[in-house]
């Protein structure tokens, strides 16, 4: 009975860890993307915002000096 | 002003169309990662001479931030865009990546971001498929990672 208990609490740990490392996974894979990404669909409108400001002038590149 | 530091091509070789523009969105919150975005500003535009670097002052980021409140506290933004010099389609789908600079939360993982976004965007100026090599890259960081918390059982800063 001992060693049934002792197998379940082993299990349940093993479990536990292993449910750790799935979430921990996850978790750097989202803050990952979060952080880095691809620009997708969803960035479309702001893509085309920041270009249309390019092409009507209203966006200079930077040519020195203090940062605005 | 020195060739050295001028934004655009090189005048030294044969002048070749910039590949990327660069944007960067900062509404000016008093973060670590501005702080090291300003302070290491300068040797970043010196190593994407290539390419034309458009910065939005604090005006036209918070006008931007109020537009898409979801980017509130994830600038500074660095926004690489690709430029399609075959089609310049408006069309044909804007390509790029971009760094959410303004989510790390000390100034040693800022500083490690931008360094790697120097680094990515030097040795994969002339990439057939840039979106391709940063999706390879965060593949490669997400398994990298996994095993850092299966062999050590511990989860460092993120960064690529």
């Amino acid at each position: 009975m001992l060693e049934t208990s002792g197998d379940i609490v082993s299990i349940g740990l093993g479990a536990l860890a292993v449910g750790y490392i799935v979430y921990e996974i996850d978790r750097r894979q989202r803050r990952l993307h979060e952080i880095w990404g691809v620009l997708g669909a969803h960035d479309e409108a702001r893509t085309a915002l920041l270009e249309k400001m390019v092409e009507t002038g209203e966006l200079q590149p930077y040519t020195g000096g203090a940062l605005p | 002003m020195e060739t050295r530091d001028r934004i655009g091509p090189s005048q030294d070789g044969p002048v070749k169309p910039p590949r990327f523009r660069i944007f960067i969105v900062d509404s000016g919150w008093n973060s670590a990662a501005r702080r090291v975005l300003h302070d290491n500003f300068e040797l970043l535009r010196q190593l994407q001479r290539e390419s034309p670097i458009y910065f939005l002052g604090r005006e036209r980021s918070v006008e931007l931030m109020r537009i898409y409140p979801a980017l509130v506290g994830k600038d500074p933004i660095i926004r690489v865009h690709i430029i399609d010099r075959g089609k310049q389609r408006r069309n044909a789908g804007f390509h790029g990546f971009r760094l959410h600079l303004g989510l790390l939360r000390t100034s040693e993982d800022a500083l490690l971001a931008l360094q790697n976004f120097a680094k990515f965007v030097g040795t994969h100026r002339d990439s057939a498929n840039l979106e391709a090599d940063m999706r390879a890259k965060l593949r490669r960081e997400g398994l990298q990672g996994a095993l850092e918390i299966v062999l050590q059982g511990e989860a460092h800063g993120v960064s690529i």
